[in-house]
């Protein structure tokens, strides 16, 4: 916390790309509205059905097609001219506000580690697929056993007697997306003598192969969002290696280290929360049959609430600039992730306690209702998932605050 | 003079629009004429070490002349009445070591009522007395004349002045003629510290104007309801700064202090609650730059700029430094550590306000959810 002067020219840098940004954000709410597919609920994203998938996929790859989506890769590959990083915030911020469906893992992580780390046959082979909606990716990242301790991993990936590829065994959880993901972006052991982080490897998998099993998880919401992978004898070959053998580590922390600035459109979900939350609040009944928005109590804990959502916003909008100018402190993301999560958080207790207090529900409100009690369950799943906001607390302790690992 | 008087005096006019480059500064993007403020801020006040003892100067009138020349009172005056123009962003700044230094006087105050006295049409007593206080010659605290506040026939009271005794001049608002009362002189008023005397850091009282005394001030609406807003901004600003001051110090202590062989500060009970404190501290050190940096857009902008300000640092600040008592254990509970100095400083700042339900009912105004009756 000791006074952190630093010189930089974020001011000029956004209102020079000002103009710019808003004339791509109108380009892109236009081209959304009225086409994207939308979401089911709040991490509700594996498709009810074939035919949803069939939108999904059309919908992701028109999102490519029109120079949005993968934006920002190298002009072979399809990305855009004129392409700057804010773009991809602007992205995710207006398919938030439109509610329509976007992507995850298969363009955040598996796309700019194969474009950063993949030969030139991986590229080939891999990169239009996504673009064309073909391949959607999952990671096969966390264990049982790893969790947020992620280099505590233990799934083997050894020499296979038969050929020069691995024999790959193990478990895998929490995988978003594997059910119908066509790829999967593997972090296995290859060499169990080096240490924790050196003797991993990353491997492109082809999720239909023989000794590859996808369980769904039915999670406390009722939906079956996480998947566990059981791999049992799969077969690599030495071209799903991506990247060095034993580099593993570094390739997928570069990639989740790609789009940082998505971590902006955050604070546009949590607007659109708290109005959900004003929405509840007027639909809600008490008792007395007045609306749970009439009572000060109730605009006090709203009042309240809105606050910590312009803490929020400004937090996250002041790592984007700094992200922006490629100036940012190892804890900004932290910072940003514990903040967001938590008022999440927040926000759904809040909006229990409205939901409790109600005597009654109109239909339209019910609907609202519905979405609270899904919405809260959900938020304890980016508490819990992408670092829990422990691992958060320690990150800030030790590289905001500079005290010992605890 | 200081870096910023002279800066601002070298182009008259051009003010601020001159400045080119920012700088990040305890999580803010400012510009380079308020980090030049702030450092002369700090080594006046000898601030400079922030993990220092801090400690309560009650002669704060001997040296105010002095952070005067600083262009402290002037930051919030029109350029024309020898001002830097409307700078919420310095005068937030300016608030914020003021508060970390527990200066003793009535600076969100002071800055309003300079705003507002600015802003008289053809006054010359404003005039005056505002050239005075430009100057650092005099002091003018500012209050509302409450509409609860009758005290006899004809007597009207002022709760929770900030500054008095150490005025010597009060603008009050009055509320129910939406105009200002001017008293010039400490005899024009009466006043009653009794009952604020928790926060052992500043001075305050009930006013009550002496019959016939007060000089009414007649300034536009805007003018009246931005002196408010800045009043209430200010207050915010004072008690953030404590926050940071008091965080930074705890931190310090927590990665000194040892208990079972290791600093307090690794362990996850203690650094865990620190990290939500410093990311809570920055919510609202930025959610307070935000109000200041748009403090002259549109009056509903402004307010519930302010209202979101006052909401998260007087529910805020005085739980956080709560907490921050509790890590710092047995010492912190002593008088000569001086935390407690922040805690009631932080609980004044609120009250000066009525926050947090003041701000609470601002924004249920501004956002709508009072329109259902």
């Amino acid at each position: 916390m000791a006074a952190d002067v630093r010189t930089n020219d974020v001011q000029a840098n956004v209102v020079e790309a000002g103009a710019d940004i808003e004339a791509y954000r109108a380009q892109v709410r236009s081209f959304i509205a009225g086409r994207g597919v939308p979401m089911q609920g709040e991490g509700v994203r594996v498709p009810r059905d074939a035919e949803e998938e069939k939108a999904i996929r059309g919908w992701l790859r028109s999102l490519h097609e029109a120079g949005h989506l993968g934006a920002g890769w190298p002009a072979e590959w399809g990305g855009r001219a004129g392409h700057l990083p804010i773009h991809d915030l602007v992205l995710m911020e207006e398919l938030i506000r439109g509610d329509a469906y976007r992507p995850l893992d298969q363009v955040m992580l598996a796309a700019h580690a194969i474009i950063e780390f993949g030969t030139d046959t991986q590229k080939r082979e891999l990169l239009p697929r996504i673009r064309a909606g073909e391949h959607v990716w999952c990671q096969l990242f966390s264990e049982p056993e790893a969790g947020s301790d992620l280099a505590s991993l233990r799934t083997r990936a050894e020499p296979d007697p038969d050929g020069d590829g691995y024999l790959v065994t193990g478990q895998k959880i929490w995988s978003t997306d594997a059910q119908w993901a066509d790829m999967g972006l593997l972090l296995a052991r290859t060499d169990p003598a080096a240490g924790r982080h050196a003797g991993l490897t990353a491997f492109v998998v082809p999720m239909g192969l023989p000794g590859l099993d996808v369980r769904p998880i039915r999670e406390m919401t009722g939906y079956a969002e996480f998947c566990e992978v059981f791999l049992d004898g799969v077969r690599l070959g030495a071209e799903h290696v991506l990247g060095e053998v034993n580099s593993g580590w570094k390739v997928i922390t570069s990639g989740l280290a790609s789009e940082r600035a998505f971590v902006g459109a955050n604070a546009v979900q949590l607007e659109r929360m708290f109005d959900d939350l004003v929405s509840l609040a007027r639909t809600a009944r008490l008792p007395d049959g007045s609306a749970a928005l009439e009572h000060e109590d109730i605009q006090a804990k709203l009042a309240d609430a809105l606050a910590r959502v312009e803490e929020v916003r400004l937090i996250v909008r002041d790592t984007v600039e700094r992200i922006l100018v490629d100036d940012e402190h190892p804890s900004d993301g932290p910072v940003a992730k514990l903040a967001y999560s938590e008022t999440n958080v927040a926000l759904t207790e809040l909006a229990m306690e409205i939901i409790a207090s109600a005597a009654s529900i109109d239909a339209e409100g019910a609907e609202v209702a519905d979405r609270w009690h899904h919405n809260f369950l959900w938020g304890r799943a980016l508490t819990i998932s992408g670092g829990a906001s422990e691992i958060m607390r320690g990150l800030i302790g030790r590289q905001l605050l500079g005290l010992p690992r605890a | 003079m200081s870096m910023f008087v002279s800066a601002s005096a070298a182009q008259p006019g051009a003010g601020v629009d001159a400045v080119l480059t920012t700088t990040v500064v305890d999580d803010v993007v400012t510009t380079d004429d308020v980090v030049a403020l702030r450092d002369a801020l700090r080594g006046a006040l000898g601030t400079t070490r922030q993990d220092l003892a801090p400690a309560v100067d009650a002669d704060w009138r001997t040296s105010w002349p002095m952070l005067a020349e600083l262009g402290l009172p002037a930051l919030c005056a029109p350029e024309e009445k020898d001002g830097f123009g409307l700078r919420a962003d310095a005068a937030v700044a300016a608030a914020t070591e003021l508060g970390a230094a527990l200066h003793g006087g009535p600076f969100a105050g002071l800055t309003a009522s300079v705003h507002a006295l600015a802003h008289a049409a053809d006054d010359p007593v404003a005039d005056a007395l505002l050239a005075g206080v430009l100057t650092g010659r005099r002091v003018c605290a500012f209050g509302r004349l409450g509409r609860d506040g009758r005290v006899g026939q004809n007597e009207r009271v002022a709760r929770l002045v900030d500054g008095v005794p150490g005025a010597d001049a009060l603008l009050l608002l009055d509320d129910s003629r939406d105009d200002l009362v001017l008293l010039l002189d400490p005899a024009d008023w009466t006043a009653d510290p009794s009952r604020h005397r928790f926060d052992i850091t500043r001075t305050c009282a009930d006013v009550m104007p002496v019959a016939g005394r007060g000089h009414r001030v007649a300034v536009p609406g805007d003018a009246a309801r931005r002196a408010v807003a800045l009043y209430e901004l200010l207050l915010a600003a004072d008690a953030v700064g404590g926050v940071r001051r008091m965080l930074d110090r705890t931190v310090a202590y927590a990665g000194q202090r040892q208990a079972f062989g290791r600093p307090i500060g690794g362990f996850q009970a203690v650094q865990h609650r620190l990290a939500d404190h410093a990311v809570r501290a920055r919510g609202m050190t930025l959610v307070v730059a935000e109000a200041a940096r748009r403090f002259d857009d549109e009056p509903s902008q402004t307010r519930r700029d302010v209202a979101l300000a006052s909401v998260s640092v007087s529910s805020g600040a005085p739980r956080l430094l709560h907490d921050l008592l509790q890590l710092t254990g047995g010492i912190g509970f002593t008088w000569e550590y001086g935390l407690h100095f922040y805690e009631r400083r932080a609980h004044q700042d609120a009250r000066l306000a009525a926050n947090p339900r003041a701000a609470q009912r601002s924004l249920a105004d501004v956002e709508g959810w009072t329109d259902g009756r």
